[in-house]
């Protein structure tokens, strides 16, 4: 049994529907990743996984499906979501936007560890701890909203664009430490991107979407191998 | 399109027609008294339509209306009682002047987020009472002002008098001059409403940037929306002082301003023969529940003492509340969607094309 | 100079007053929005409330905190009955809804206690106590102490707790609040109660300078949102400041500038509402509002 299961979900905006019927699996802490054009319908496959569009079908986590639960109950389940434009807190401090990723914990001492994984992660948050969150660069809030994420202590993290408005040095780094966190904390991935090749690079599995439905989807290893599927799809 | 117009039209002028004539004859089979209630109604009726412009129409929510009613009244007052002008020349310049006044008020309103506007309006109703009882000389302080109450020229009250045999009354006088005032200004805004400052103003409560992008003056529809309405509200003031028979400070407290509201967000904001209803409903409300609930001989006397209080301010506040729960268009929104639902399914199930402006969604 | 330092210290008294009802305007504002024009309607019946309870014989500090907490659930009840079915309406709807709210508990607290004023307690004495050569009344300091109290126990709850912190962010950021497993529609509710307490202080601190009746708490009103829009409306200190300003603003107007007197105070509160919301519509505190088109 996968993570993560999606069945035959459509979705959509009041009378316009955006995904026509999606299946897609991401595997106990595997990395997965949603390609396609923009307006392909990847940040709404997200959006409806955390209850934010109506949708049908049916989505599955660790077994139990999500139908009609509120976006809290799905969260509280154990999906960190970092949605387009990031969602901090600008009215908050940084340290405030990371004690709202923990604040559902009752593991004290864990908390901790984990505190301390994030400002070696990312030290420039811990210099900047006290000062409000609207005050960081765009790639220091994307790190902020990793890092949030991170505190959840998720089976699964669903990043959409992470890459998004970023120096691609910054890029690099921050998709280092999405590989590390997959890695030593068997967090699952789900990861949208514009950017197929580094996204690629980080993932076992990818879906390519296209107006809403699955075009291509199999080991990212071999979809970047294939020519056709990168020039048709991919744009690179 | 035009075939469909003319056969939409005539239940609508109908209407009109029908109500005009009863208002006209209403007068002449009730009492004196019951006219002048009914006169107050119809002063409301006039406050509440220049509410209407302002809210219903573009956008700007004024919980202060008791207040220019207030500012017409007295200028009204002041210039009967103190320089003897004619009481019913001094209605259209109280108007005027109210209006002016409005509409320099509209000019920092401007600056207000509507939400701002609501608070400032607010507290200008609340302070006005205090503000009235200062230039004492002026005013008469917390006396107020005696009001003469005109008597009928011979040549209307002979033909009341031909009709009913008996002869005209000052409050039955009183009752056809706000009717005229209010079937003038009604025509008023109907033209207002349905030529181009009407599309303006609307255009500016749907959504001012866009309004603005396409053209349309929204300062300018903006400040004029409130003189308009202070022009409304001032000659309902003088009116009101007229059948009241004098001005004081409490005659106008917040629940005047309230009881507008009411009248118009049970109307329908943004609708022009809402205000009626709304006023009727308004002015009547508590005066037939007090009425009603002390001749109840099963409810004990203190009870109904206090019901008579505090009865109008529960039954406003539930009507304000539902109101806006669940037909934030008023009587006339739920009147017209449930015309035009009765018409699908008189018609069947295959909707056409009505003709008819579809209802607002939401007028506020 | 003794005079003026009196009027100085009387003018903090009440405008402690003002500020905790600002600060619940403040709460409510954040929370969605929204000026509540119930607000100071809620604190009467609150204060009608504690009224009852005293004169059952419960002493009055049982019946504070008790008011207090009923208050609390009172507020949570309102938005859960009367603001929730209508949370993403137009804020016009939403205004003329709170102030049919107003009208409502205004008409039933007549309904119950009649209009005539009543005395109501103060737990303070109005004996003077002489402070380096000012002559302060115990009660003026008895209200300054509890409302300092009250403002800084709501400091602490929003700045130092999490709940606090969550209230603020669901009141900020709603959507990313949900994805981090807020209960917003919960903590908006938990907003209007923390308001409804926190304006239940003010009506129990002037009710015994008022006296007790169904409309006592229109003029506070007033200066509440003097208090608020001075201070900027989202913010708590701005509240704060805001209602002291406005205290001891009209307690010295009344006192000095002669054609203001008793009876204009209210006056000068609107004054200061127009005067602020034209000239600076942020206040002292408050951020530049973005434009949203």
């Amino acid at each position: 049994m996968a993570l993560l299961e999606l069945e035959e979900v459509r979705a959509g905006y009041g009378p316009t529907s955006v995904l026509h019927g999606i299946a897609l699996e991401v595997p106990e802490g595997g990395v997965v990743s949603l390609l396609g054009a923009n307006g392909a319908g990847k940040t709404t496959t997200l959006r409806a996984i955390t209850g934010g569009v109506r949708w049908t079908g049916d989505i599955r986590f660790r077994g139990h499906s999500l139908r009609r639960m509120a976006t809290e109950e799905i969260v509280r389940r154990g999906i960190a979501h970092v949605p387009e434009g990031r969602g901090i807190c600008t009215e908050l401090t940084v340290d405030e936007n990371l004690r709202l990723g923990s604040h559902l914990r009752r593991d004290g001492p864990e908390v901790k560890k984990d505190y301390d994984r994030v400002f070696e992660y990312f030290p420039v948050l811990k210099q900047r701890r006290r000062l409000s969150a609207s005050t960081l660069s765009g790639g220091e809030q994307q790190m902020l909203a990793l890092a949030r994420a991170f505190l959840m202590r998720p089976k699964l993290m669903l990043l959409d664009e992470p890459s998004l408005g970023l120096a691609p040095i910054i890029v690099r780094s921050i998709f280092e430490i999405i590989r590390s966190i997959n890695e030593t904390s068997q967090v699952a991935v789900l990861l949208v991107e514009q950017n197929a090749r580094i996204a690629l690079d980080l993932s076992m599995t990818a879906y390519v979407l296209e107006v809403g439905r699955v075009a291509v989807h199999g080991a990212a290893a071999e979809l970047r191998g294939d020519d056709s599927v990168r020039r048709s799809y991919l744009g690179y | 399109m035009n075939l469909q117009r003319i056969r939409m039209a005539p239940p609508r002028y109908w209407l009109v027609g029908v109500v005009v004539l009863f208002l006209i004859g209403f007068p002449t089979v009730i009492s004196s008294f019951l006219a002048s209630e009914w006169a107050q109604a119809l002063i409301l009726a006039i406050a509440i339509m220049g509410l209407n412009i302002l809210v219903g129409y573009s956008g700007q929510l004024s919980l202060g209306h008791g207040a220019f009613m207030a500012l017409g009244a007295y200028i009204s007052a002041i210039l009967a009682h103190h320089y003897k002008v004619d009481y019913l020349l001094t209605i259209p310049i109280a108007g005027l002047a109210t209006g002016l006044v409005g509409f320099l008020f509209g000019i920092p309103a401007l600056r207000l987020s509507p939400l701002y506007l609501a608070l400032a309006t607010f507290a200008l109703a609340v302070v006005t009472p205090s503000l009235i009882k200062r230039p004492a000389g002026l005013t008469g302080g917390v006396q107020g002002i005696g009001v003469v109450q005109p008597d009928p020229p011979g040549a209307v009250s002979n033909i009341f008098s031909t009709i009913t045999g008996t002869a005209m009354t000052s409050d039955q006088w009183i009752y056809y001059v706000s009717l005229f005032c209010a079937l003038v200004l009604f025509w008023v805004a109907w033209n207002i409403v349905r030529h181009r400052p009407g599309r303006a103003m609307r255009a500016i409560r749907d959504g001012e940037v866009a309004a603005a992008a396409s053209g349309v003056n929204v300062r300018g529809f903006k400040t004029l929306a409130f003189g308009l309405s202070a022009f409304y509200g001032g000659v309902a003031g003088s009116l009101y002082g007229l059948s009241t028979g004098f001005v004081s400070p409490d005659t106008f407290p917040v629940s005047l301003s309230i009881q507008l509201l009411v009248g118009a967000v049970v109307g329908g904001l943004a609708s022009i023969p809402g205000p009626l209803a709304g006023a009727i409903f308004a002015y009547f409300l508590p005066i037939e529940s007090s009425q009603w609930v002390p001749n109840q001989s099963w409810i004990p006397a203190q009870i109904a003492a206090t019901v008579k209080n505090a009865g109008p301010a529960v039954s406003y506040g539930v009507i304000l509340i539902v109101i806006m729960i669940f037909a934030p268009n008023g009587l006339v929104g739920l009147a017209r969607s449930g015309y035009s639902l009765l018409n699908r399914r008189l018609r069947g199930a295959t909707d056409r094309e009505t003709g008819q402006m579809p209802p607002d969604p939401q007028t506020v | 100079m003794q005079e003026f330092l009196q009027q100085l210290v009387g003018g903090l008294a009440i405008g402690g007053i003002f500020a905790s009802l600002a600060l619940a305007l403040v709460l409510i504002y954040n929370a969605m929005g929204l000026v509540n024009f119930a607000q100071g309607e809620m604190a009467m019946l609150a204060t009608f409330v504690a009224y009852a309870l005293v004169s059952q014989g419960m002493s009055y500090w049982i019946a504070f905190p008790v008011t207090l907490v009923l208050a609390f659930a009172g507020g949570i009840g309102v938005q859960r009955l009367v603001i929730k079915p209508v949370e993403r309406a137009p804020i016009l709807t939403l205004v003329i809804i709170t102030l049919g709210l107003a009208t409502l508990v205004n008409g039933l607290a007549g309904f119950i206690w009649g209009y005539v004023p009543r005395s109501f307690p103060s737990p303070f004495s109005s004996e003077s106590v002489d402070l380096v050569g000012v002559f302060v009344s115990y009660r003026d300091l008895g209200v300054i102490a509890v409302s300092g109290i009250v403002l800084l126990a709501v400091y602490l709850l929003l700045q130092r707790t999490t709940v606090g912190l969550t209230l603020r962010a669901a009141a900020h950021h709603p959507e990313a609040s949900r994805l981090l497993g807020v209960h917003v529609s919960w903590m908006l509710a938990l907003g209007w109660g923390l308001a409804s307490a926190v304006g239940a202080v003010s009506g129990i601190m002037v009710a015994p300078i008022l006296l007790l009746e169904p409309n006592m708490m229109q003029s506070i009103i007033i200066y509440a949102f003097a208090a608020a829009v001075l201070g900027g409306i989202e913010s708590p200190p701005g509240a704060v400041v805001g209602g002291l300003i406005v205290g001891v603003t009209i307690n010295l107007a009344g006192a000095y500038l002669p054609f203001v007197g008793g009876d204009l105070q209210l006056a000068v509160g609107l004054a200061i509402i127009i005067g602020v919301l034209i000239l600076k519509p942020n206040g002292l505190f408050g951020r530049a509002a973005v434009r949203r088109v």
